[in-house]
């Protein structure tokens, strides 16, 4: 028997969703079946319906607001130690479940199995940090602020927390917000995006292998209806939403005139600034990433590419790898390990993402990479794939390069100066995740003082922080003052108390 | 064929471990002599496998260019070799040699990832570089 040390893995790997399962809510420690109205989970490389989710009403929100209301007292009492283990136990469990978690989001979202396993690992550091609270939640105290008398500061929690999450990063994002809110002491109610609620509906089985008392993790699916309860119900206390930008706006503003906090986190138009000094070779890598990474799908993917200086030669050459790169890419189910670029989430994204590309052909700018019609591997369904597509010669007032597309578009525009290159980025609504390529520190640290941005790249396109850093937002991008993550999630979810304290 | 993903790649040395450390058991069945040293290889080629399969899932983000990293030419780096084996030690080099290669390459390529998953492959090929000299020891050459 001869055998070879060469077969390449591009079978499909095994899908973790079979048989079509019903969504069930998980309120109060158990499952429930919702009384709304059930819609397919269609996996967007098939086509095919995956499962089913409810679109649950206002009673099972109440439902589960009242269970988290009822388990507050006892879950804020239990120790930080102990809480800190049950989030311990479920790291485990994450940990042993990684690779069907990451399978699951390919399944259900679409996106490259490397991409899903990234998530997964995202999602699983926000659980490691958290696990710190007996230290990350301490106060502060100081003696004899005045005669005989000392204050301090503990932090206390608040109640019971709403968590909408978007289509994009169906396992990661809630995880930004949940286990600092169990940690603190808080309750959850978790409202899953109804394109993608598998995952979270996994990491719900695991929330109760781990051993947390029923009411303090919860999970309703749903549309409108559940979000809208969530914001006007008197029994929470605040929201954390990643969005687009008139929804964060919307989430915000309810939140205000019903006395909520907020963190709400809209959508962005992202510029990646290249020096004619840049490290070629890896900036078009991290190109390929940023543009076409979770096929653009990602409120940090790159959207505007500013490249800087009068220097034809070096923007032709520059054009040139970052074309060849992106024709190279191989478009397909995320589930066979050498497809680097999934589909869209579903035929309507992708057919606005078909819009913003022919009013960019409308307006003027120059199509040089076409991705509407792609060559896609293992012949699929055409209806939610695109291919990575490039605008040349894009100027600042074009559609293209001020809306967020949310799809593989790269709008390629020119400044004379870094000058006038963060003039251009600071113009934008926006500021969520611009990135500067050079390699001269000069240039980086003028860039990044300058730039009006919550989270800024060095050579980095995708400029998402770890766990233990505040996932920042600013102007359109963002609406509220504490973020997601790490110690500012910590602050987010408790209130300082102030202890003043004289004995006679 | 091309390995043009990080899952693919570590999918590829996972492979070439396990189909080497097959190579080594059936090489230790003919050498009863050199069973232990060869038998220790097969053993070291499975713990390997782990480590960087364990680097990769460790430090993996979505964040990087997991997706845009590699472009390795597999057919440099293939082996081929019958069961049961022939050629002995002097295959076992040549097939070491191969691998010894694909790693320097995939550890170079990795550089953009975070530093465990060059660090793996790095290190995967240091350990073939010394057995390369073992294997030629005992092969007499």
């Amino acid at each position: 028997m001869q055998m070879t040390g060469v077969n390449q893995h591009t079978a499909i790997l095994d899908e973790p969703i079979k048989g079509k399962p019903l969504v069930r809510n998980y309120i109060n420690g158990e499952w429930i079946e919702s009384k709304g109205e059930i819609r397919d989970v269609v996996n967007p490389a098939t086509g095919e319906a995956i499962a089913q989710v409810p679109i649950s009403t206002k009673e099972e929100v109440d439902a589960a607001v009242a269970a988290a209301q009822e388990a507050f007292p006892t879950w804020r009492t239990t120790t930080p130690l102990a809480r800190s283990r049950c989030l311990f136990r479920l790291k485990g469990l994450l940990e042993e479940h990684f690779e069907e978690l990451s399978r699951i989001q390919t399944q259900e979202h679409g996106k490259t199995i490397d991409e899903s396993r990234g998530e997964t690992r995202r999602g699983i550091e926000n659980v490691e940090v958290a696990c710190g609270i007996p230290t990350l939640m301490q106060g502060y105290h100081s003696e004899d602020i005045a005669n005989g008398m000392d204050e301090w500061v503990i932090r206390t929690p608040l109640g019971v927390f709403g968590i909408i999450g978007p289509f994009n990063f169906p396992f990661m994002i809630p995880l930004w917000s949940a286990p600092y809110a169990v940690a603190t002491g808080n309750c959850v109610i978790i409202k899953p995006s109804s394109e993608v609620p598998l995952s979270q509906m996994k990491l719900a089985e695991l929330v109760d292998e781990a051993g947390f008392p029923p009411g303090v993790w919860n999970v309703v699916n749903g549309g409108r209806t559940v979000v809208s309860t969530i914001l006007e119900h008197s029994g929470i206390s605040g929201v954390t939403l990643v969005g687009s930008t008139p929804t964060a706006k919307y989430v915000y503003e309810r939140c205000g005139a019903t006395g909520k906090r907020a963190i709400a986190q809209g959508g962005a138009k992202n510029f990646m600034v290249i020096m004619p000094d840049c490290d070629v070779r890896r900036t078009v890598a991290a190109m390929m990433t940023s543009f076409f990474g979770n096929t653009g799908q990602r409120c940090l993917a790159g959207a505007n590419l500013l490249i800087v200086g009068e220097d034809d030669s070096f923007y032709k050459s520059f054009m040139g790898m970052v074309i060849a790169a992106a024709k190279k890419i191989i478009i397909g189910y995320g589930l066979d390990e050498s497809v680097q670029m999934g589909p869209v989430r579903d035929a309507e994204k992708k057919a606005n993402i078909i819009r913003y590309i022919e009013k960019g052909i409308h307006e003027g700018a120059n199509l040089i990479l076409d991705g509407r019609n792609p060559t896609v591997k293992n012949s699929l369904p055409l209806d939610t794939f695109l291919g990575p597509t490039i605008f040349e010669n894009v100027t600042p007032d074009m559609t293209i390069a001020k809306a967020e597309i949310f799809g593989p578009v790269m709008s390629v525009m020119r400044a004379k100066t870094l000058d006038d290159a963060i003039e251009m980025c600071n113009a934008s609504p926006f500021g969520n995740g611009d990135a500067i390529f050079t390699t001269s520190g000069k240039y980086a640290r003028e860039f990044q003082y300058r730039i009006v941005s919550g989270n800024v790249g060095i050579n980095v396109g995708v400029t998402a922080p770890v766990a233990f850093f505040p996932f920042s937002g600013m102007k359109d991008s963002f609406f509220g003052i504490l973020h997601t993550q790490g110690q500012e999630a910590v602050r987010f979810f408790t209130e300082s108390k102030v202890i003043i304290q004289r004995w006679f | 064929m091309r390995l043009n993903t990080a899952s693919v790649t570590v999918g590829f040395a996972k492979k070439l471990e396990d189909d080497s450390a097959r190579f080594y058991e059936g090489l230790a069945a003919q050498n009863p002599a050199n069973s232990v040293v060869l038998l220790s290889l097969a053993k070291e080629n499975r713990r390997c496998a782990t480590d960087i399969e364990r680097a990769y899932y460790g430090v993996i983000t979505d964040a990087i260019e997991s997706c845009f990293t590699f472009d390795i030419d597999t057919e440099k780096y293939s082996f081929t070799f019958d069961m049961p084996v022939s050629g002995g030690l002097k295959q076992a080099v040549a097939m070491e040699e191969r691998i010894l290669a694909f790693y320097e390459e995939a550890a170079e390529q990795s550089r953009s990832l975070m530093c465990d998953v060059p660090r793996a492959f790095g290190l995967a090929a240091k350990k073939r570089a010394q057995r390369i000299g073992r294997l030629k020891a005992l092969a007499g050459q």
